[in-house]
């Protein structure tokens, strides 16, 4: 098979690459680029580790090709922070104790990131749903969902997105 | 004593914690080396065969595959720390053969440039198997002669122990309950997959393995062993863990020690990584138990006599199972005052995957058994449960018949009151709410789990304690944190005992090069065995500091104290110094000393305190499609002292959400040897809509030999989630539950027994 040429952008900065039509995305941000923030716990969508966001949409890399993103602007765990500040989601996980192992957790804030940028005051429901693409092994999900509550407070008092 | 401290006992944040929400954390997988090989297996497709050929000779050609090693060289570890004692017991520890032993045990392994030309490969290697009956049933394995899994038969070891006179004491009950349970395959499901390590075994001749195990010190002597070095040789690096659970708790089977015989061969660094199935089919799992149990009971409820039957199933290679067998013989005989007891085990092969440690260990296997039939005998006794718990379980003062050591600290009745008062107990029991075809049902078990592994087996900690110039401290330990926060915790004891503040001191990296000889992070023992020799390395740090204090502020040593980095005279506080200060004249200034304190301690825990605890569940049945629902879940747990609440907290829920599971959905189903569920859509663990409300309670007895008083905690908050689910299934639909983990099918077909034997 042929490789093919891609553009993408992670973390506002843009990347020529030339992949493999079946090159993942996860792949390609972890071996390519080196962004091993982004985690693999399963490789066929069932964890939710690998979450990033495209267009502001949680979206599982393993499950996604990398010529499927040709031209798309990706957020990863690594871009979430302005600069040494921690992004309201990474804070609030630290404060509220809500990792343990932290293998899962750049999968969770993707993912709690993409649901306050369309909805900035969930319910515990509306959050345990959301989370429920993400496994943890280690925490029981209370923390993590306290975290995000709390983020999404902190976020609508900032109107931080 | 409590308001004295100043960081034990707080909730501080976790010092990893912003590296792992940055995504700047490490983990194994995430390791690249300058020139490494990746490596890949080749997995027997038979459950038993022995393997007769093995021809590479065309992926000898492939140009991009570097190494092969095979099953005629590479021998796979079989035993654990155990096995340390003896020269002989630690040659019995390395296995090498060309019998296969279960489905997807390794055959061979091969390293090239890319994983893809490793997996390709695989494909030009022929291997031709004499394919062997296989076993998969303990009871058929345990009577079979003929077929042995190991040349010492399939009876790996069998145990029989006798306190008192059983068939005395069961003359003198009123009451026999004698029942069966069976208990499921559980597997750890760490988020991380198991099974990823990078081996790079250099030219001068010293090896370098970086893997994420419970055990470096361990897993650094298993290594010199299979290798053929000299200790010294050897270093083990455990970057950032992705969740254990005991699946890491010695070295994977084949993974460190092919990657080491690749490396070597090679001549340049391997790494391998097991996918999501290889983790599930071919890495340790808990042990299925076969329980039979038989108690007499007075009518007053105090217990005569006790028969405990055990049969584990080990699977294919044997690695814990003594030591699982020993813990659920010290639930069983060890949790209840029962003066006439006899227990009987045996562990034996299968030609299935591997099982090993597994947070609890033997523990909630027994205890679900246990906790089962006592809450039978408390029913036909028309005692309420809790009573009859606290009737029976030994406390303070007695003595664990099992580790012949006196219990010094005993929360279980503040483990039990709260835990009935949080949950509603006395009010939820009478009054029951049942909604068309949901019946509601309430259940409880109680637990001891003892803290570290000295009783019979090694158990070393050390730390050491650095001070630098400008006063602050290097803590180092080999205690690997898999995400539990005893790194935190520790550096909160070293604070605490130092006098200084917390950000003050730096705990090393998991490094054997670098932190002196530990045990593991198992048997919940970090916080107190690990936390024992931290105080004790910083209390010998702080002894020389003192001792320079009093010198230069001419006080008596005894009448000098450190609190927030100064030390001064307890008797007049404006007779002081800085630590920073102190010491950058003792290392630096004084040119005729320029001398680093450094503490050290090393050495074995004084005791195995149990950690007691007391599980409340409330479950909804539905009868029509069996679906069970667990509504609210309190554990209440005796650690000693928390020296973390929030680390604590985060133990007891996480280990009660996997206590559900172990109760209602997982276990590895296997048909012909194969493993059937390998992933997470068919084996299932708790997602986030799946947790219902848990309450944890911290009880606090301070335990006299711990750090600050602390105990474990880590295991025990799953050693008896299942049985409290069970008993509360049983009072919702009235048929009792003997088998885990108990689905939706089984929850049916005992409706359908219930409703058969009461006639309707
Ligand atoms: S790695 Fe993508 S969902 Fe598990
Ligand atoms: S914190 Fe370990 S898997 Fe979530």
């Amino acid at each position: 098979m042929t490789k093919r040429d891609i553009s993408i952008c992670v973390n506002g900065k843009w990347y020529e690459l030339a992949v493999e039509p079946y090159e993942t995305l996860l792949d390609v941000l972890r071996d390519r680029l080196g962004h091993t923030g982004t985690k693999s716990g399963c490789a066929k969508g069932e964890c939710g580790a690998c979450t990033v966001n495209i267009d502001g949409k949680a979206i599982l890399s393993c499950l996604t090709l990398a010529v499927q993103v040709d031209g798309k602007e990706i957020l990863t765990i690594e871009g979430l922070h302005k600069g040494a500040e921690p992004h309201p989601l990474q804070e609030a996980f630290v404060k509220q104790a809500a990792v343990q192992c932290g293998y899962c957790t750049p999968g969770m804030i993707m993912n709690a990131k993409a649901l306050l940028n369309h909805n900035s005051n969930p319910s515990e429901k509306e959050v345990r749903k959301t989370l429920s693409s993400n496994l943890c092994r280690c925490t029981g999900y209370e923390r993590p969902v306290k975290a995000i509550l709390e983020a999404a407070t902190i976020m609508r008092g900032k109107d931080e997105r | 004593m409590k308001d004295r401290l100043s960081v034990v006992g707080k909730s501080v944040r976790r010092i990893d914690a912003l590296d792992k929400v940055t995504g700047r954390a490490k983990y194994c997988i995430d390791l690249k080396v300058d020139d490494m090989l990746h490596a890949k297996l080749l997995r027997s497709p038979y459950p038993h065969a022995r393997v007769t050929k093995i021809d590479t000779t065309r992926a000898e050609n492939h140009p991009r595959i570097r190494a092969i090693a095979t099953i005629d060289e590479v021998p796979r570890v079989v035993g654990y720390w155990w096995n340390l004692r003896t020269e002989k017991a630690m040659k019995r520890m390395y296995l090498q053969d060309n019998v296969v032993r279960f489905r997807g045990d390794p055959v061979l392994g091969v390293a090239a440039d890319d994983e893809e030309s490793a997996q390709e490969a695989l494909s030009l290697i022929d291997v031709e198997y004499e394919e062997l009956p296989a076993l998969f049933d303990p009871i058929e394995a345990m009577k079979e002669d003929h077929l042995k899994i190991h040349e010492g038969g399939n009876i790996a070891i069998h145990v029989a122990k006798k306190f008192g006179d059983v068939d005395q004491g069961f003359k003198q009950a009123d009451y026999v309950f004698e029942n069966r349970f069976v208990t499921s395959k559980q597997k750890h499901a760490s988020i991380e997959p198991i099974g990823t390590a990078i081996a790079d075994y250099g030219r001068s001749g010293r090896l370098t393995v970086y893997t994420s195990t419970q055990l470096p010190h361990w897993s650094r002597i298993y290594l010199a062993g299979a290798l053929g070095l000299p200790v010294n040789r050897v270093r083990v690096i455990k970057p950032y863990t992705g969740g254990a659970f005991g699946g890491r708790c010695g070295l994977i089977h084949g993974l460190e020690v092919m990657c080491c015989f690749l490396s070597r061969k090679a001549g340049r660094p391997v790494k391998m990584s097991f996918s999501r199935e290889e983790d599930f089919e071919a890495t340790e799992a808990r042990h299925p138990f076969i329980i039979e149990l038989k108690t007499g009971v007075t009518k007053d409820g105090i217990l005569t006599a006790n028969s405990i039957k055990l049969i584990l199933d080990v699977g294919g290679y044997g690695t814990h199972y003594i030591g699982v067998l020993a813990d659920a013989l010290s639930t069983g005989v060890g949790l209840y005052r029962c003066p006439n007891v006899t227990f009987e085990g045996y562990c034996v092969y299968t030609n299935k995957s591997l099982n090993g440690a597994f947070r609890g260990y033997g523990n909630p296997q027994m205890n679900f058994a246990q906790e089962s039939q006592m809450d039978m005998i408390a029913e036909k006794l028309a005692m309420d449960p809790v009573e009859f718990r606290v009737k029976n379980y030994r406390g303070l003062g007695e003595i664990d018949p099992v580790f012949d050591v006196p219990i010094r600290s005993d929360g279980m009745k503040d483990c039990l009151a709260k835990g009935a008062k949080k949950f509603g107990w006395n009010k939820k029991r009478t009054r029951k709410v049942d909604e068309g075809t949901k019946r509601r049902g309430v259940g409880m078990s109680c637990l001891q789990h003892g803290t570290g592994a000295r009783f019979g087996l090694p158990d070393p900690a050390s730390a050491i304690v650095m001070l630098n110039a400008d006063g602050s401290a290097n803590l180092l330990t080999a205690a690997a944190d898999d995400g539990q926060g005893n790194r935190t915790v520790l550096a909160q004891i070293a604070a605490e005992e130092l006098g200084i503040p917390l950000e003050q001191i730096s705990v090393s990296d998991t490094d054997t090069d670098v932190a002196p000889l530990d045990g593991g992070t198992h048997g919940s023992r970090q916080t107190y065995c690990g936390g024992l020799a931290v105080k004790r390395a910083a209390a010998d740090a702080k002894m020389a500091l003192l001792r320079f204090a009093s010198q230069h502020l001419n006080v008596e040593e005894k009448s000098l104290e450190i609190k927030d980095g100064v030390v001064y005279d307890v008797k007049d506080r404006s007779t002081n110094i800085r630590v920073g200060d102190l010491m950058r004249k003792v290392q630096i200034e004084d040119l005729s000393r320029c001398e680093q304190i450094i503490g050290y301690a090393s050495g074995v825990a004084p005791a195995m305190p149990p950690t007691f605890g007391a599980h409340f569940a409330e479950v909804e049945v539905d009868m029509e499609t069996g679906e069970v629902y667990v509504v609210k879940l309190v554990g209440a747990f005796d650690v000693g002292r928390a020296i973390n609440p929030a680390n604590v907290e985060g133990q007891i829920i996480g280990g009660e959400a996997m206590g559900i599971g172990y109760a209602l959905t997982e276990g590895l189903i296997i048909d012909n040897g194969k493993i059937v569920n390998n992933n997470f859509t068919d084996y299932r663990i708790l997602r986030a809509c799946d947790v219902p409300q848990i309450d944890a309670i911290i009880v606090e007895s301070n335990e006299p030999t711990g750090p600050f008083g602390a105990k474990g905690i880590g295991e025990a908050t799953m050693v008896g989630t299942a049985a409290a689910i069970a008993n509360a299934i049983y009072d919702a639909i009235g048929v009792r539950m003997k088998e885990l983990c108990i689905t939706q099918e089984k929850i049916l077909e005992a409706i359908d027994r219930g409703a058969r034997a009461s006639g309707v």
